[in-house]
C-alpha cells in the first residue's frame, strides 16, 4: 500500500497557492493603486463564487428562480463577468466618493470593513448559511504512485473503482535516464535564462521575467523529456521510498486557468496603455495626473480587475473544495493579505509569488504537523506574515 | 417580563459595551490604532475572570483552571467580591500583556499592518479557544461562572413598603435627574420645532401602537409612523442643529413606551413598576433589589471609573502625545517622544479596559462560550464609537447606547416573521450596520458629538492652550 506524502502535499499546495495568488494579485492592485487595504476582498471572492452558483445551480438558493441552469464552465465565466460589474459598483458607489473626500488610510480601512459586512451578510441573507456545491460532473481522481527502487524510478497510474484499485498504466526510468532528463531540463532552463537576460538594461521591460521563464522551461522540458524517455515497468516490490500523489483533471484545469489569468494580467500591466497608466498611478498618483492619466478611469479599471480576479479565485476555490459558504472568502482573507504583504504591497508579481508560497506553506505545514493541528492552516500563513513583518517589512520582493 | 427588567438588562449590556468601547476609543479614537482584534481582549478578560474564580473540579469542565479564588478568600468578609475584583485585575493584566505581544511586532509599521495582524491574532486565538478542549473547555463553554455575592440577593430592607419607599425613591430620583438633564438640553429650542417634534413623537407612538394590533392595521400604523418621521425631519430643519429636536423626540417616545405601554397592558400599577425600576416587587417575600440590578450598578460603577480614568488620560499631557501620534507621528518623534512606547501603552490600556468589560460580561451572562466573542463584536464596537464620534468619551457612551438600542430594538421585528427567517433577519441587521458605518463615515465622519474638547488645565490666554 502506498501512502500520500510530502509530494502530494506539495501538489495540493500549488493548487491552493495559485488560488490565493489570484486573490492576492487583485488585492495588491487595489492596495497599491487605489491605496485601500481592502478588508472586503475576501468577501468579493464569496460574491463571485455565489454569482456563478446562481447561474449554475440555482436550486440551492432560495430566492433565485430555478429556470436557468447552465453548465459550470459557462456559469463560471458569467459569474466572473457579473462580479466585474459589481467591482465597478463598489468603486462608483463607495470608494470613488471617499477618494474625492480625501479620506485617509484608516478611514478607507473602516469603509472597506463596512463593505465587507454588507457583502458577507448579503450573501448570507440571500443564500442562507448552508454549505452548497456547484452542479458539476463527479470528479475523477487518479493516483500517481512513484516508487524509488535500486533499479530506477517506477511510476504507476492507479484509480479506485468501486473499492478496488485498478492499475491503469505503469512505466519506469533507469537511473541514468533520470539523470539525463534532469540534466537536459536544467540545461534548457539555464540556456533560456542566459539568452533572455543577455540584454537586460534599464529600458528593457521583459514580458515574462527571465527567471520565471527559465523555471517554466525547466518544468516543460523536463516533462517532455520524461514522456519521450519513458521505458518499461520497473519492479516495484520493495521500493526504498514510495509516495502517492492524488491528481485530478480538476487540479490541472485550475492551474491552467490560473496560468492563463496571470499571463493576461501580465499582458494588461506591461503591454497596454491602461496598464502603463496603472503602474504610473501606483508609483505616484499626482505625477501620473500631471502626465494626463485619467485617474478616475484607472481606479475604475483597477476595481473591476480586482473583482474579476477575486471572482476567479472564489469560483475555483468553491470548485476545488466542492463547498461554498458565506464565510469562505473571509476565511481566506488572512492568507491573501499575508501573500500580499510577504510579496511586497507594491509588487503584483510579488503578490502572486507570495500567494504560491503561502499556499505551499499552508498545505505542506498541515501535512508535517500532527493531524489535530489541521484547523490551524490559516495560522501558518499568519506566522509567515508576522515573520516577514519582523524581518523584512517591505516584503520579500518589494522595493519600498 | 416587566419593562423595567428589560431596561435593566439592556442598560447592563450597554454598560459592558461602553467599557469595551472606551478601550477601543483610547486605541482608535485618540491614538489612531486600528485594532481589528479588540474582541480578543474581551474574550481574554471573560475567560481569565471565569477560570481564576472557577471552583476546583467543576463538573463538565475539562480545561485548565480551578484556581478557586473565592474559596481562598472565604475567611475574609465580602471575600467573594474581593476574589472577583482580584480576578478582574488579573484579567486586565493578562489582556495588557497579550496586547503587548501583539503590539511589539506590528506597531512600528504602518497602521494597516496592525489592522490585519490584529484581526489575524484574534481569529486564530478564537479558533484555539474554540478547538482546544484542554484550554478552556472548547466549544462547550464554561458554566460555573462565579457571581460575587449572589447569595445575598435579593436584598430587602424588611417590609415591602419600606423597600418600595427607599428603592423607589432612588429610582425616581435617577429618572428625574435624567429627565432634568434632557430638559435642560432641550430647553430653549425653537417653539415650532418643539411642537413639530412632539407631534412627530405622538404620531410615531400611535403608528407603532396601531401596528402591533396586527392585520391590515400594520400597514396603516407604518404609514402613520412614517408621517411622524417626516414631521421630525421638518422639525430638525426648523431648529438649528438636529440635537435638540431628536433628543426631545427620543425622550417622548421613550416615555410613551416605558410608562405608556404598561399603563395600557396592566394599568397604573404597571406604570408605577416602570417608575421604580430599581425595585423588583416579585423578588423574594417582600420585594427588593435583584442580582441583575446589582450587576447593572456594578457595571455602571466600572464605566464611571473607566470614564474618569479615560478623561484624566486624554486631558493630560500624556493624552496630548497620543493625539499627536494620531495626527502626525513625525512631530512627537521630532520633539523627542518615544512614539512606539506610547502606542504600546495605549494598546495595553485599551486592552485592559476591554478585559474588564469581558469580566463584567461573563458575570452578567453567567455562561460563556467562544461563539459570544466573534469578530463582529469588534466591528460593532467600531460602529458604536464612530456613531458617537471617535475621540470623544461621551460619544462612546452615546454611540454605544444608540447602537445597542437599535440592535436590540430591531429584534422585536423577529416576532413578525416566521422563525425560519431568523438567520435572514440577523444577516439583514448586520448588513444594515455595515451600511450605517459607511453612511456615517461619508456624511458625518465626526459622528453625533464630534471630537471632544480637551481641558488641558492651561489657561486659555496662556498661549496656544486650547485645542
Amino acid at each position: 500500500m502506498v501512502d500520500t506524502g510530502l509530494v502530494n502535499a506539495l501538489a495540493q499546495g500549488v493548487v491552493t497557492g495559485s488560488i490565493i495568488a489570484a486573490g492576492a494579485l487583485g488585492l495588491s492592485l487595489v492596495y497599491s493603486i487605489a491605496e485601500v487595504p481592502n478588508f472586503a476582498h475576501g468577501d468579493m471572492l464569496t460574491v463571485g463564487a455565489y454569482l456563478a452558483l446562481a447561474l449554475n445551480n440555482p436550486g440551492e438558493l432560495p430566492f433565485v428562480p430555478n429556470a436557468v441552469a447552465v453548465p459550470f464552465a459557462v456559469a463560471a465565466v458569467g459569474g466572473v463577468v457579473l462580479a466585474g460589474v459589481f467591482g465597478g459598483l463598489y468603486e462608483k458607489a463607495v470608494f470613488a466618493r471617499f477618494r474625492d473626500e480625501d479620506a485617509d488610510l484608516i478611514t478607507m480601512v473602516i469603509v472597506s470593513l463596512g463593505l465587507a459586512l454588507v457583502l458577507r451578510n448579503l450573501v448570507l441573507f440571500l443564500a442562507g448559511s448552508a454549505n452548497v456545491t456547484y452542479d458539476t460532473v463527479t470528479r475523477v481522481d487518479t493516483n500517481v504512485d512513484v516508487y524509488v527502487t535500486g533499479g530506477g524510478l517506477g511510476v504507476e497510474l492507479t484509480k479506485r473503482v468501486a473499492g478496488d484499485i485498478n492499475t491503469l498504466d505503469a512505466w519506469g526510468y533507469g537511473w541514468p535516464v533520470v539523470l539525463v532528463v534532469v540534466a537536459v531540463a536544467v540545461a534548457a532552463g539555464v540556456a533560456v535564462y542566459r539568452w533572455r537576460s543577455a540584454d537586460t538594461g534599464y529600458e528593457r521591460v521583459h514580458f515574462v521575467s527571465p527567471r520565471v521563464l527559465a523555471v517554466a522551461t525547466t518544468v516543460v522540458v523536463g516533462a517532455v523529456a520524461a514522456a519521450v524517455a519513458r521505458g518499461g515497468a520497473v519492479a516495484t516490490a520493495n521500493p526504498a521510498y514510495s509516495t502517492r500523489v492524488g491528481v485530478s483533471w480538476k487540479y490541472g484545469a485550475i492551474l491552467a486557468v490560473m496560468l492563463g489569468t496571470m499571463l493576461c494580467m501580465n499582458y494588461v500591466l506591461k503591454r497596454t496603455k491602461t496598464g502603463r497608466a496603472m503602474r504610473a498611478t501606483a508609483d505616484d498618483q499626482s505625477l501620473a495626473r500631471v502626465r494626463g492619466v485619467d485617474i478616475d478611469r484607472v481606479q475604475l479599471v483597477v476595481w473591476v480587475l480586482a473583482a474579476v480576479l477575486a471572482a476567479i479565485a472564489g469560483v475555483l476555490l468553491g470548485w476545488y473544495a466542492s463547498n461554498l459558504n458565506p464565510n469562505m472568502g473571509f476565511n481566506l482573507l488572512l492568507p491573501v493579505f499575508a501573500a500580499v504583504i510577504v510579496g511586497g504591497i507594491d509588487s503584483p508579481y510579488g503578490a502572486a509569488l507570495g500567494g504560491l508560497m503561502i499556499g505551499l506553506s499552508m498545505d505542506v505545514g498541515a501535512y508535517l504537523l500532527p493531524a489535530e493541528f489541521a484547523t490551524y492552516r490559516t495560522a501558518i500563513a499568519f506566522v509567515i506574515l508576522v515573520a516577514v513583518l519582523l524581518v523584512k517589512p517591505e516584503g520579500l520582493w518589494g522595493d519600498a | 417580563m416587566a419593562l423595567a427588567d428589560f431596561l435593566v438588562s439592556l442598560l447592563t449590556v450597554v454598560s459592558v459595551y461602553t467599557l469595551f468601547g472606551l478601550g477601543l476609543n483610547i486605541k482608535y479614537g485618540f491614538t489612531g490604532l486600528v485594532d481589528f482584534g479588540h474582541v480578543l481582549y474581551f474574550l481574554t478578560g471573560a475567560y481569565v475572570t471565569v477560570v481564576v474564580t472557577l471552583p476546583a473540579a467543576a463538573t463538565g469542565y475539562e480545561g485548565i483552571g480551578g484556581f478557586a479564588l473565592p474559596q481562598l478568600f472565604a475567611g475574609v468578609p465580602l471575600g467573594g467580591l474581593f476574589a472577583w475584583l482580584a480576578a478582574i485585575a488579573v484579567a486586565m493584566v493578562a489582556a495588557a500583556v497579550l496586547s503587548l505581544l501583539v503590539g511589539v511586532p506590528t506597531l512600528r509599521l504602518r497602521e494597516d499592518y496592525l489592522a490585519i495582524t490584529a484581526l489575524g491574532v484574534a481569529t486564530i486565538l478564537h479558533t484555539v479557544v474554540n478547538d482546544e478542549r484542554w484550554l478552556f473547555n472548547g466549544p462547550f463553554g464554561v458554566r460555573d461562572v462565579h457571581q460575587p455575592l449572589t447569595g445575598a440577593f435579593p436584598v430587602s430592607l424588611g417590609s415591602f413598603l419600606v423597600n418600595l419607599a427607599v428603592f423607589g425613591l432612588i429610582s425616581v430620583v435617577v429618572l428625574a435627574y435624567v429627565g432634568y438633564r434632557v430638559g435642560g438640553y432641550v430647553y430653549g429650542v425653537d417653539v415650532r420645532a418643539a411642537a413639530l417634534a412632539t407631534a412627530a413623537a405622538a404620531l410615531v407612538v400611535a403608528g407603532l401602537g396601531v401596528a402591533t394590533l396586527g392585520g391590515t392595521l400594520v400597514l396603516a400604523g407604518v404609514v402613520v409612523a412614517a408621517v411622524g418621521v417626516a414631521l421630525l425631519a421638518r422639525s430638525i430643519r426648523r431648529a438649528d442643529g438636529y440635537g435638540q429636536p431628536v433628543a426631545l423626540f427620543t425622550a417622548l417616545v421613550f416615555a410613551a413606551w416605558y410608562f405608556g405601554t404598561p399603563l395600557v397592558t396592566t394599568g397604573p400599577s404597571g406604570t408605577l413598576a416602570s417608575a421604580v425600576w430599581l425595585f423588583d416587587p416579585t423578588a423574594g417575600s417582600s420585594g427588593g433589589i435583584t442580582y441583575g440590578r446589582f450587576v447593572l450598578l456594578v457595571s455602571a460603577a466600572f464605566v464611571g471609573v473607566a470614564y474618569w480614568w479615560c478623561e484624566r488620560t486624554v486631558n493630560s499631557p500624556y493624552g496630548r502625545v497620543l493625539r499627536s501620534i494620531r495626527e502626525d507621528e513625525d512631530v512627537p518623534e521630532a520633539l523627542g517622544k518615544e512614539t512606539f512606547r506610547y502606542k504600546v501603552q495605549s494598546m495595553m490600556f485599551g486592552s485592559a479596559l476591554a478585559a474588564a468589560a469581558g469580566g463584567l460580561w461573563a458575570t452578567h451572562i453567567a455562561f460563556i462560550d467562544p461563539s459570544q466573542f466573534t469578530a463582529n463584536i469588534t466591528f460593532f464596537a467600531f460602529t458604536a464609537v464612530i456613531i458617537g464620534g471617535a475621540a470623544n468619551n461621551k460619544g462612546v457612551v452615546v454611540g454605544t447606547f444608540v447602537f445597542w438600542t437599535l440592535h436590540t430594538g430591531t429584534r422585536f421585528l423577529n416576532d413578525f416573521f416566521p422563525t425560519e427567517y431568523a438567520t435572514q433577519l440577523a444577516a439583514l441587521r448586520v448588513m444594515l450596520i455595515g451600511v450605517l458605518l459607511m453612511v456615517i463615515l461619508y456624511y458625518r465622519s465626526e459622528g453625533l458629538l464630534g471630537e471632544q474638547h480637551y481641558d488641558t488645565g492651561v489657561a486659555a490666554d496662556g498661549g496656544e492652550a486650547s485645542e
